[in-house]
């Protein structure tokens, strides 16, 4: 297949002019015509708010700033990269491609260099054509709608295109593992396994173990890999995530160390051993992993001020006030207009001041956290808030803290963790009981909506019904059951009445925020399917 | 200070990135090569032949290097999927192609378009591509590289018409390193790299292995890779 270059819009990332000239001269040979080159990552961004490219050459490697990882993070963060643009990392190493591999974003493929003109086009060609073959799926995935993508992907795998099967069967797999349909991404990883071991389907079947429950058959499966294939790194994620599941925090440091160990460049690998090592009490593994964090960090899009107050509380907790005072010097430093820094910021000063006696001090830098709080409260992270339920329950402050341990409580109902950590607080500083009946109270005012909802519905009431879950989920918008309901009675609507598309949509973006919440396969599976049918009746 | 605090970031590190720091030098110099060989009309020198050549070689040896060595300390895995036989050999065609352009060698694939092999393509290309590389050194006018299915084995398969394999680089066990002829410049690392990773292509007790022979259909050398 030859691919038209003249109609393509092409970015070339290269910090060695000799490198773009040349690279730009084999494009020109092949007939582009719209070629923009940046010399760096922060240019490359500026090319990329401006033009929407069709494809983009970045080098791995660039001298100052960002490296082409964190271009290519930051692109896709931003969208700004289209969907069926192609993203082409060069490197210099074969392996890299695996140490990068996993927990961050991965370019459309790879290239090494150095490379001549046939190798650049083919590489262009080949990665064209699948991608214009995955188009129908790649665009549903983009906009949510993975019920409708597996669906494509099905009618693509009947096409038995030989070239491009294994690549839509790992699709599909992933793409049912994501809906949490267990069962046909176990099947697919099965019947693979069956033609050839291969390292990825392998993985399949451990992740389908472990959201499964079955945690020891998911180390097993996860151990196994990382011995065969000692650059594995999805597996050592994988079984970090599995260890942490099971309550079992040492091990997933442990396991976790080895992972950043071999890929140090991963920010989200030693943010995540950071945290990690912090909650354990691993003090220098935490200073370590918080350290390498914020350097890995200045570039990236994954800079955050959590981490130099991770750091100071580190330095705090070791008995080193001063340093950690160094740190928050540096956090204001870095995030001038962050409230949630902010924050962050004057919230550890009052502790440090009060672990070093100067009482003065303390004060002052606690009323500047209630006024930043009166400010932002709403609008930082739900980590931060609860450090400030916490931080105003020490200082006598209880109505404030009920309030924000209540809306907490309220909005992240159905995550576990989260609220685990809640009660964890809770126990530990205000008393057993508390986040326990505080919980108990939520739980029986949803039930109440709930039932109000229902019993409007039962009455035939249905837009009385609609309006109590669409406002239950404005105040609670990753509440499963009230979304599940809320679902349920729009398609009920839907069946019952004449058909209107802005509520067909209305039900199918509820449904792809369920998906994207979790909730599993089994409750929201029927619910596309119905959705489906009343769709292809309106269209016909 | 002691010698072994000068090696505390360890050997590895200074390896890769020592290779990194010559392979972006190479990278710069076939463009100024590339460059240089645009202000000449055709026929080109020679000479631009020779260079792309050497720097192919390099290129190859140091990622060879840079592999065995990882090897060697386990920290390297396959990176194993489904590939076309026909896009590996295309990619080992692109990668000679500037070589090609300049000589009268000819090189010919042959290979069915549904034969598919379960491999790390990138170090199975690279391997080839070093054995491809000689043999367009040593042959008279022909290369052929062909893959194709024998029992349960893909085999890739190059000859050429040239004077055939030395009889140091047909000893059965190519696992050991021979002796580094000097005069010849033939170490014999590229068969030695290929036999290294064609033995990690495993299926059940299946290994892969090579062989070479001077059974050429052209009256050369003839080189296989099976991959179970």
């Amino acid at each position: 297949m030859a691919i038209n270059l003249a109609s393509k819009k092409i970015l070339v990332v290269e910090d060695q002019a000799i490198m773009r000239e040349t690279i730009k001269h084999i494009l020109g040979s092949f007939g582009a015509r719209f070629i923009v080159e940046a010399e760096s990552g922060i240019n490359a961004i500026t090319a990329m708010r401006i033009d929407k490219f069709d494809i983009v050459l970045c080098d791995y490697n660039l001298l100052r700033g960002k490296n082409g990882q964190q271009v290519l993070e930051e692109a896709r963060h931003l969208k700004l990269l289209p969907v069926n643009a192609i993203f082409i990392m060069v490197t210099c190493e074969q392996s890299l491609e695996m140490v990068l591999s996993a927990i961050d974003n991965k370019p459309d493929d790879y290239l090494i260099k150095p490379f001549n003109r046939l190798q650049l086009l083919n590489r262009i060609e080949r990665c064209y054509s699948r991608k214009t073959y995955l188009t129908s799926v790649e665009n549903e995935i983009d906009s949510g709608n993975l019920y409708k993508a597996i669906y494509n992907c099905e009618k693509l795998l009947q096409l038995d295109d030989k070239k491009m099967r294994m690549q839509l069967l790992k699709m599909y797999a992933e793409l049912a593992l994501k809906v949490g349909n267990f069962k046909k991404a176990e099947e697919t990883y099965q019947d693979i396994l069956h033609e050839r071991e291969l390292p990825w389907a392998r993985l399949g079947l451990g992740v389908v173990a472990f959201f499964l429950g079955y945690y020891d058959q998911a180390i097993k499966t996860f151990q196994d890999l990382i011995e065969q294939y000692p650059m594995m790194l999805e597996a050592y994620d994988w079984l970090v995530k599995t260890h942490e599941s099971m309550g079992n925090d040492e091990h997933a440091v442990s396991s976790l160390n080895s992972a950043v160990t071999l890929s140090p460049m991963s920010i989200l690998r030693q943010k995540k051993l950071a945290l990690l090592a912090d909650k354990t009490e691993n003090l220098p593994v935490a200073k370590k992993a918080y350290t390498a964090t914020i350097k890995l960090g200045k570039n990236s899009i994954h800079r955050s001020s959590a981490d130099y107050a991770g750091l100071a509380n580190v330095y705090l907790k070791s008995n080193a006030a001063n340093e950690a005072l160094k740190i928050l010097y540096e956090l204001n430093q870095q995030f001038h207009n962050d409230p949630e820094a902010k924050l962050r910021a004057s919230l550890l000063e009052a502790e440090i001041h009060q672990t070093k006696g100067n009482s003065a001090l303390a004060e002052q830098a606690y009323g500047k956290t209630v006024k930043l709080n009166e400010q932002f409260n709403k609008q930082i992270s739900r980590e931060l808030r609860l450090e400030m339920a916490k931080a105003f329950y020490l200082n006598g402050d209880n109505e404030t803290c009920d309030e924000i341990l209540n809306d907490l409580v309220r909005t992240n109902i159905d995550d576990k963790s989260f609220i685990k950590d809640i009660v964890t607080l809770c126990d530990a500083i205000i008393g057993e009981s508390y986040a326990e009946s505080l919980i108990q109270h939520i739980k029986k005012e949803l039930v109440d909506i709930n039932n109000k909802g229902v019993s409007l519905f039962q009455e035939g009431n249905i837009k009385g019904a609609l309006t109590v879950f669409e406002q239950a989920i404005a105040k609670m918008p990753s509440n499963q059951t009230v979304l599940l309901n809320l679902i349920k009675i729009i398609i009920h609507d839907l069946k019952t009445s004449k058909t209107n598309p802005e509520k067909i949509i209305s039900a199918q973006a509820y449904i792809n925020k369920a998906v994207q919440i979790g909730i599993p396969h089994n409750q929201i599976g029927g619910l596309q399917a119905e959705l489906d049918t009343i769709q292809n009746k309106s269209n016909q | 200070m002691s010698n072994t605090h000068m090696l505390s970031i360890g050997f590895p590190a200074i390896l890769a990135s020592s290779v990194h720091d010559i392979k972006n030098s190479l990278t710069a110099l076939r463009a100024l090569v590339g460059q240089l060989e645009n202000i000449y009309q055709d026929p080109k020198p020679t000479e631009f032949r020779q260079l792309e050549f050497e720097t192919n070689r390099m290129n190859n040896s140091l990622m060879q290097l840079l592999t065995l060595y990882k090897i060697d300390l386990s920290q390297f895995s396959l990176s194993v999927d489904e590939h076309s036989a026909a896009d590996i050999l295309e990619d080992i065609v692109a990668q000679q192609s500037t070589l090609l352009s300049l000589g009268n060698v000819q090189l010919i694939t042959e290979c069915h378009g549904d034969l598919f092999c379960y491999c790390d393509s990138a170090m199975i290309s690279n391997a080839l591509c070093t054995l491809v590389n000689n043999a367009q050194r040593y042959c008279k006018s022909k290369v052929l590289i062909s893959a194709s299915e024998e029992d349960d084995y893909i085999v890739f398969c190059i000859e050429d018409d040239g004077k055939g394999y030395p009889e140091n680089l047909m000893s059965p066990d190519y696992k050991q390193l021979h002796q580094v002829d000097l005069a010849t410049g033939n170490t014999g690392l590229g068969l030695f790299f290929t036999e290294t990773i064609a033995q990690l292509h495993v299926k059940d007790d299946k290994h892969g292995f090579i062989v070479t022979d001077n059974n050429s259909q052209f009256g050369g050398a003839r080189f296989k890779l099976y991959l179970p």
